[in-house]
């Protein structure tokens, strides 16, 4: 083995680490005693650092909704195709409320903060996308109106505080309805607000109570996140954030409201 | 996988797909050159993806699949459009370039940050199908077989033309490295 030269491709299947072991091993003796092959190893092995350094690139900001625009249209097509879900889907219905209150159970409270904050990060991460992009909290409140949810929503205007809408979402949350928006600040900074209806009761012991211009909050920390919950009516609101945590508590009492 | 209540399938449909729109949006840049093309690109993945999501096994490379589709799109269209031809002749493909011909012996530059640009660059020259094994293995570092699937071609055609590839980028950049004074001369042992 170690007089014969081999093939380019073979030195590329052992950079990738495809040879298997006794193959392997003879040419690592061979490259050992070959300066030719070695370079080549080291050509290779230098264009593929050389691709790991490619820049990526952010998807354009409107890609989620328009994704999600293309999934709701497909949605509203495929609830058309078949009659027979006319009568399917009512049995389906009451089997995934089934499921959901044996979920909801099984989990127990100790979920909505830890939902919440999986949902910022996966909006963080371009997973969890919006169904409108806006800037205008009152067009947002009638579109959450349009979609059906059967509670009032207030979108707050931070643009004093240097954050503006991007737009937002109807969600669920731990299988319930839930008016979800997004902000933007400075250097990418990311806020989100969900509201829905419920009560701070349902939240799990553990967060950090405190009271402000007779409102009461509950703060909780959950993997470098701070939300902060607090009530308006029969809805809960929430606005989490990976900012300092002090920031998103000002911006809660700035905001929140004693109905 | 089964048949699945809408509800349930959007959701887990955005769960298990959607964490790779930023994967899939910068190969289609790639492939494309133009956001707004890659864009388009992407939307018609998802679409045609959850679709045909009863199709996709859960458990199994998600990734992987979303490009198989991205791919057999991107070369639809651009059949459709009536582009230039993606498969350039046989033997271009095949063939090495010389590379010792553009090149010595001197120590290769260390390749920091600011030669992403020059990467892109020097990726934008390949053809595409260069290019698109370049982008599946080493870029979104699906396996041979998966990046073989992805893009239609017997394994060994992928090994070859990955190789192919490599060759090229290595002539590119190294020609890039001694225009701008990056190549040394080896200090060799005695």
């Amino acid at each position: 083995m170690r007089g014969h030269h081999p093939l380019g491709e073979e030195i590329q299947d052992f950079a990738d680490g495809r040879l298997p072991p006794a193959r392997r091993e003879e040419l690592e003796a061979h490259l050992a005693t070959c300066p030719q092959c070695g370079r080549e190893l080291e050509r290779l092995r230098w264009v593929k650092a050389g691709t790991a350094r490619l820049p990526m690139h952010e998807p354009p900001p409107d890609l989620p909704a328009r994704v999600a625009q293309a999934l709701d249209g497909e949605d509203r097509r495929g609830s058309h195709r078949s009659p027979m879900r006319r009568y399917l889907l009512p049995a389906a219905g009451i089997l995934a409320a089934a499921a959901a209150v044996v979920i909801l159970v099984s989990r127990g409270p100790r979920d909505l903060p830890s939902a919440v904050g999986r949902d910022f990060a996966a909006y963080r991460r371009a997973a969890l996308s919006l169904d409108t992009a806006s800037g205008d909290g009152p067009a947002l409140e009638r579109y959450f109106a349009r979609r059906g949810l059967a509670f009032r929503t207030r979108v707050f205007d931070l643009g004093m505080m240097g954050y503006g809408l991007v737009g937002a979402r109807v969600h669920r949350l731990d299988g319930r309805p839930t008016a979800l928006f997004a902000y933007r600040g400075v250097d990418d900074r990311t806020l989100m607000c969900q509201m829905f209806e419920g009560s701070l009761d349902e939240l799990p012991q553990g967060g950090e109570p405190r009271e402000h211009n007779g409102i009461e909050f509950r703060i909780f920390k959950e993997d470098g996140l701070t939300l902060v919950f607090w009530m308006e009516g029969s809805v809960v609101c929430v606005l989490v954030s990976d900012v300092p945590g002090e920031d998103v508590v000002q911006l809660a009492y700035a905001k929140a409201v004693k109905v | 996988m089964t048949a699945l209540d809408p509800e349930r399938k959007r959701a887990l449909f955005e769960a298990t797909a959607l964490p790779f729109t930023a994967a899939l949006y910068n190969t289609a840049l790639r492939l494309t050159g133009a956001s707004a093309d890659a864009s388009d690109l992407v939307q018609e993945t998802f679409l045609r993806a959850y679709r045909t999501f009863e199709n996709f096994s859960l458990g199994t490379n998600c990734k992987a699949w979303l490009l198989t589709i991205l791919y057999s799109v991107h070369i639809n269209q651009r059949k459709r459009a009536q582009h230039a031809p993606i498969s350039l002749p046989q033997e271009e493909l095949e063939a090495l370039v010389d590379e010792d011909a553009a090149g010595g012996d001197e120590r290769l530059p260390e390749l920091g940050e600011r030669w992403g640009l020059e990467v892109d660059r020097a990726l934008r020259d390949l053809a595409e199908p260069l290019r698109a094994a370049i982008l599946l293995v080493d870029i979104e570092q699906l396996p041979y077989e998966e990046a073989a699937v992805a893009l239609g071609w017997p394994v060994g055609t992928l090994r070859s033309r990955l190789f192919r590839a490599r060759k090229r980028l290595f002539v590119t950049l190294e020609g890039y490295a001694r225009a701008t004074g990056y190549l040394r001369k080896p200090v060799r042992p005695e």
